[in-house]
């Protein structure tokens, strides 16, 4: 178990099925192993449906996996019922209880416990002061603004010091502005409470900004994990390089000099990522973000110009080469003459192209 | 009152409006009996009516049929609808048939005006108040061709002496029904029905009928039906309080059933109904209790307000045929006030000595007048008592 | 929480005072009427030989209800009425709260089973409505007898010796009272649960809630509006039961509507009966006003003790 030491959660090989109404079936989660380290911030990432909320719920207990193992600092807990795991999550739908004040609603995990009142009371104050609500203990939830009822859904879960935080797509019912606080807001809390937090979303930006780790689901499977950043530069397949910021997935031929993009020629040494896997026959498709195409305006160029788009202070071009098209961005300063309609050359900056799982 | 109403509703005030469509059917709703009418028979009755009507005795200015209707009131189940088919196709009158399930809610229909019958069939006592109370056209039914058939013990009643009001139906008796195979010793009185250690303990029913079972707990204590002696109903109290831990059931509904099937062993129980209780169950006796037996008779009368006298007239002299008044004792299990309508009769019932009273019984049952606004109240209070 | 409405446009259905009319109307002939008239009867005097009212104003049969002549001819206080009104309440509460118990149950299996079984089994809850009352008073007393199915089966695998005898008691009264009301506890229940979040069920599993707990303090709260419709849905009509204490119990034991009954027939004392049913109304009233503050009290006191206080 020497493996297990730092961390908060280690899921092994969790796989879930769920039959469909027309008598089907949906691989929820398929072989997913995950570990979190203790005190971390893990971003759950992936389009609707990937996965990623059934294996929260795992986590908190309200499903059971098929298959598989989850230990909670190194206990097993897959099989331990959903009350007594010291997991706690926020909703997505807050599920704030409507007959409750704020104050009994945060009380009401407490008593579960069979806390003393006065300690109930001390952590209920407490627990509404770390998320900045000691004066609406007594209204009821309808009562709230809906930033409010989300501050009220963690610090009744965070009440309960739990291990882990679960938090199913917190933020997601929140218009734009309020989502940016929220966002500051659950980084601040997590880092004064120490708890190891799990965030589900399918917001990349979200994920880059609040994660200390994100995991990239896709159809019931964990693609990569990583440091945002990380995942960001080094995307390991075209799923992770599309979902994750935009990416141009070029389809590489192979070549006398190399691979080659069809259209446009043999990738030069020098386009390479260092630490990018290399070309070969079963690994055919490379990544290379808009940012680092580099097009210039030449009106015997070999590539039409298809769409040219300023927007912001960038111009965002797309290029046809050969069958298909690549993107383009760079700052408007050295964007002259590019225009739709008109012709260009195009290069890859160095080290930006990275071959990528199809 | 009485009757063989294993259908019966009792109470139909609240329970008309909780039971709603079957209340409604049950208790009132007119029917049209037969209905092959006024057409078909409108000659060709005339002349039969006039054979039933006058073979002996002179009409007089009795009327003769000539069509319309004529609005009947009975008690529920206790006319044969074919002898009211034949009724319609002898005389050409259309017999409209309401029922109802008990005297006072009969009394209160016709009280409360708007009621349009021209026949109704009250009980005795019911025909003494409802003379008293000037609801009764004296039509003088001992006068009709067929008066002559009343028999001479029905002629001169308390209720209607002369038979100025009423003409006779059924009679019968209230009396107590019981199997000696299984209470292990003979019942002859209601003394013994209300014995606290009766060894039929247990098994023991009688009818959700505060007059009846009062008349008889009087009679046991050795009073009179209708007493106003208070310390007669002391004695009743503690007699049916003793009596009330073995007993299993209120309830006028159902008692051919429980007695046939031998639920209960011994219950009060109208004559009537013995009889077919006993055609399934053989062991069953009627006794005809030592300290006495209500005799009941029911009656037809005219209210006042009566639209078709005339074939209100028609139809009680067309009853009092000792061969149509057969037909209907053959019907309904109950023998009646008319001379000669034994004849007519099957040859089990009139052996049946719960239906014809023996000779030695004879004495012991009486009718009993209806008891004082006063003796009333004593009957509630002590019923209500009783059951509470 | 809404807006004020500012004043001036008329809205669809608004305003069209007299499109109420034909049910004022009715309300007034067939509601009120009957009331003023058992009001004004239970003021009167018995009509000669008892049948009817006479009209000459008296209040003897209020007196009647608590006082009456003994036997032995001393006016004193005579509780029988106030038991048997007594008995009316116990036996309509114990009802209300068998078909409480087994309402709840019900009422959350149907709600969480899915939309298209919902539908089904609510419309399997009604059935019974579509046979009058009385005739399935009446198959009870099939069910229930010693020699009914029930005993049948015990008797016949060799449970018991003898039958058990179940017909003619209070418990037959109460087994026929609770069937002929429980779909007027489980109806609204469920229409409460039905709109009940299951999302707060798994909110409080995982704020570390036991199946129990988790019952009593989200899911019994956010269907209290349900359980108090049900309760006076069931208390008050079995307040005036009528057939399953004469059919079931065997007449032994008296509600006030059979008492009621006697009076208007064999007892000929219709301002005594009026009077009763007066006193009937006005134990409906009373009960309805506890039902409304203990609703409110239990609301404002918010959902920690509220349906302790309540039951």
């Amino acid at each position: 178990m020497a493996a297990t030491e730092g961390l908060a959660l280690s899921i092994r090989g969790v796989s879930k099925v769920f039959p469909t109404p027309e008598g089907g079936e949906v691989r929820a989660l398929d072989d997913v192993s995950l570990e979190v380290a203790d005190g971390s911030f893990m971003v759950l990432l992936g389009p609707s449906g990937c996965g990623k909320t059934t294996l929260l719920r795992c986590i908190a207990g309200l499903e059971a996996p098929d298959s598989g193992q989850i230990d909670l600092k190194g206990t097993r807990i897959d099989d331990v019922p959903v009350w007594k795991r010291r997991v706690n999550t926020v909703f997505q739908s807050y599920a704030l209880f409507p007959h409750m004040t704020v104050a009994q609603n945060i009380a009401f995990g407490l008593q579960m416990d069979k806390l003393p009142k006065d300690e109930v009371a001390r952590k209920v104050d407490q627990s509404l002061a770390l998320v900045r609500l000691s004066d609406l203990g007594g209204r009821r939830p309808h009562q709230l603004s809906g930033g409010q009822q989300q501050r009220v859904a963690l610090a009744r879960a965070l009440a309960k010091e739990p291990e882990v935080l679960l938090l199913d797509e917190p933020l997601s019912a929140l218009d734009l502005k309020l989502r940016r606080g929220m966002q500051l807001e659950l980084k601040r809390l997590q880092q004064e409470t120490h708890i190891t937090f799990i965030l589900v979303t399918h917001d990349q930006d979200e994920a880059m900004s609040m994660g200390d780790e994100v995991a990239v689901f896709n159809e019931g499977r964990i693609v990569q994990v990583g440091a945002p950043r990380d995942v960001y530069l080094r995307p390991r397949t075209s799923f992770v390089a599309d979902f994750i910021g935009e990416a141009n997935l070029l389809a590489l031929i192979p070549g006398a000099a190399g691979a080659e993009v069809a259209g446009w020629g043999a990738i030069p040494a020098d386009a390479w990522a260092s630490d990018s896997p290399a070309a070969d026959a079963s690994r055919s498709v490379a990544a290379v973000r808009p940012e680092d195409v580099v097009i210039s305006a030449d009106p015997q160029g070999r590539f039409p110009i298809v769409d040219a788009t300023f927007i912001g202070g960038d111009l965002h071009a797309v290029v046809q080469v050969g069958e298909a098209t690549i993107s383009a961005r760079q700052p408007a300063a050295s964007a002259a003459g590019l225009t739709t309609g008109g012709r260009c050359e195009l290069t890859f900056r160095p080290g930006s192209v990275r071959i990528v799982d199809a | 009152m009485k009757r063989w109403k294993n259908r019966r509703m009792s109470g139909m005030w609240l329970a008309l409006g909780m039971t709603g469509i079957l209340a409604l059917s049950a208790c009132g709703g007119e029917t049209t009996v037969g209905g092959g009418g006024e057409t078909s028979s409108a000659p060709a009755s005339s002349a039969a009516a006039s054979d039933a009507a006058s073979p002996e005795a002179p009409a007089g200015d009795f009327p003769t049929p000539n069509g319309g209707e004529v609005n009947l009131y009975n008690w529920t189940d206790y006319i044969s609808p074919e002898l009211l088919d034949r009724f319609e196709s002898e005389t050409g009158i259309t017999v409209n048939l309401d029922n109802f399930d008990s005297n006072e809610t009969m009394l209160a229909k016709l009280q409360a005006g708007g009621a349009n019958y021209d026949v109704i069939v009250p009980s005795d006592y019911m025909v003494a108040q409802m003379i008293e109370l000037g609801l009764l056209q004296e039509v003088d039914p001992a006068a009709f061709p067929n008066g002559q058939y009343i028999k001479p013990e029905f002629m001169d009643v308390y209720f209607d002496p002369g038979r100025l009001y009423s003409a006779p139906y059924m009679y019968g008796t209230t009396g107590i029904a019981y199997d000696p195979t299984k209470t292990g010793g003979e019942i002859t009185s209601w003394t013994d029905f209300f014995d606290a250690n009766s060894p039929a303990a247990g098994k023991i029913g009688t009818l959700n009928d505060q007059v009846e079972v009062i008349h008889a707990a009087l009679r046991a204590v050795g009073a009179q039906p209708c007493s106003t002696n208070r310390d007669d109903y002391i004695k009743v109290e503690e007699l049916l309080a003793g009596w009330k831990p073995g007993l299993a059931v209120i309830n006028s509904d159902g008692v051919i059933g429980r007695m046939a099937s031998g639920e209960q062993i011994m219950h009060m129980m109208w004559n009537g109904a013995f009889t077919r209780a006993q055609a399934d169950n053989p062991n069953l006796q009627y006794v005809y209790p030592a300290e006495g037996i209500t005799l009941w008779s029911d009656n037809f009368a005219v209210p006042v307000g009566a639209q078709n006298v005339d074939n209100a007239k028609i139809f009680i002299n067309w009853m009092m045929d000792p061969a149509n008044i057969g037909e209907a004792t053959n019907f309904v299990g109950y023998d009646n006030g008319i001379t000669g309508s034994s004849e007519f009769m099957t040859a089990e019932l009139g052996a049946n000595p719960a239906v014809v009273i023996p000779e030695e019984f004879k004495a012991l049952a009486a009718p009993v007048p209806g008891c004082s606004v006063e003796a009333i109240d004593l009957y509630d209070q002590v019923w209500t008592n009783f059951k509470k | 929480m809404a807006r004020r409405r500012t004043a001036s446009a008329p809205r669809a259905g608004q305003g069209s005072w007299w499109a109420g009319l034909p049910g004022i109307a009715y309300l007034i002939a067939l509601v009120l009427a009957p009331l003023v008239i058992i009001v004004i009867f239970s003021f009167l005097s018995r009509a000669k030989l008892g049948v009817g009212v006479k009209w000459e104003f008296t209040i003897q049969p209020y007196v009647e209800l608590f006082y009456s002549e003994s036997l032995s001819g001393e006016r004193s206080f005579d509780p029988t009425y106030l038991q048997i009104f007594f008995n009316s309440v116990l036996y309509s509460l114990i009802t209300a709260l068998v078909c409480l118990a087994l309402s709840i149950p019900i009422a959350l299996w149907i709600a969480t089973r899915p939309p298209k079984w919902r539908t089904l089994l609510v419309f399997l809850v009604t059935i019974p409505f579509w046979t009058s009352l009385l005739i399935r008073t009446y198959a009870f007393v099939i069910i229930l007898n010693d020699n009914g199915p029930i005993n049948g089966a015990l008797t016949g695998l060799g449970i018991l010796a003898e039958p058990l005898p179940m017909l003619y008691t209070p418990f037959a009264t109460i087994v026929g009272l609770v069937y002929s009301f429980l779909p007027f506890m489980i109806l609204p229940i469920y229409a409460s649960a039905e709109r009940f979040d299951f999302r707060l069920a798994e909110a409080a599993y995982d704020l570390g809630a036991t199946k129990a707990k988790v019952l009593r303090r989200i899911v019994l709260p956010a269907v209290r509006p349900g359980i108090i419709a049900g309760l006076i849905l069931v208390f008050i009509p079995a307040l005036g039961s009528y057939l399953a204490p004469e059919l079931l119990g065997g007449g032994k034991t008296s509600m006030i509507a059979n008492v009621i009954a006697a009076q208007f027939g064999a007892s000929r004392n219709w301002p005594f009966g009026a009077a009763l049913s007066v006193m009937v109304l006005v134990l409906v009233m009373v009960a309805l006003v506890i039902f409304a503050v203990v609703a409110r009290r239990s609301s404002r006191r918010g959902a920690n003790q509220s349906l302790e206080s309540l039951l």
